[in-house]
């Protein structure tokens, strides 16, 4: 299942989950300000605290809504 | 009237007197959005990593009033956004920060500490100056907060000691921060 790490009030990781949305990708959103074992999760895979972080093995992931940098790592 | 008569709101909603902030040297800094372009966090960040352990306490006070991040960096769009603006130290809930409707702090401060005009060497004041003109031409007037991170320097005592406008980067005031520890 595709990951998406979002916080609250991001306009960006909305545009991330709008374009999986039209793409039909199935995703589970993991807001990392509510969640902080999320936190933990987003901040061991990329280092950093910056979201949308969109992952789909945990391992490979893309930073900000970037669609050609999606839609290579989701094959779409 | 003083600095510890204020009492402010963290981003979580809870009532914060500055009081509890005596014998601390703090930098009261208006902040911008925690999606943009904004290189001043990073550095309040690095200062307060370097003088926390000192005494420095740095306080974040976003704001919506100014339009854009930092003028004149279109070309660096940054399509993300940061947990807790990317800081650890204190942020506070937004409000304003400019007049009738700015927080009463910003008043006091902005009382205390009137605007001397922006470092004109510095690389985003002509584009700074030129955007107020075109957008806000009345934040030019006037004592009022002018941008984003305008910085405050508040002694052990609560005495507000320096300004700085958004044209002072907070690597550039080290020296002011330490002749106060």
């Amino acid at each position: 299942m595709v990951k998406v790490y979002s916080i609250h009030n991001c306009p960006w990781c909305d545009k991330v989950k709008k374009y999986l949305k039209s793409k039909n990708v199935e995703f589970a959103e993991h807001n990392i300000e509510d969640n902080s074992a999320d936190a933990d999760a987003c901040y061991k895979l990329t280092g950093d605290t910056a979201v949308p972080v969109i992952t789909a093995d945990d391992k490979e992931y893309v930073l900000g809504f970037d669609k050609a940098k999606l839609d290579v790592l989701l094959g779409l | 009237m003083g600095i510890y008569d204020f009492t402010v709101k963290t981003n979580k909603g809870e009532e914060k007197s500055l009081a509890d902030y005596k014998g601390k040297v703090l930098l009261i800094v208006n902040t911008a959005s925690k999606c943009g372009f904004t290189p001043q966090f990073k550095e309040l960040q690095d200062l307060y990593m370097e003088y926390k352990d000192k005494g420095l306490e740095i306080l974040g006070f976003p704001c919506n009033q100014f339009a854009g991040q930092e003028p004149g960096t279109n070309s660096e769009v940054q399509e993300f956004c940061r947990l807790n603006y990317g800081v650890t130290f204190q942020i506070f809930e937004k409000g304003d920060v400019r007049g009738e409707t700015a927080q009463p702090l910003f008043k006091y401060l902005t009382q205390e500490k009137k605007f001397e005009g922006f470092d004109k060497s510095h690389p985003i004041a002509a584009k700074l100056t030129e955007a107020l003109q075109a957008n806000f031409p009345e934040y030019l007037e006037g004592d009022g907060i002018k941008w984003n991170f305008t910085k405050f320097l508040i002694d052990r005592e609560g005495n507000v000691i320096k300004r700085f406008e958004p044209t002072t980067n907070p690597s550039d005031i080290k020296a002011d921060i330490e002749a106060l520890l």
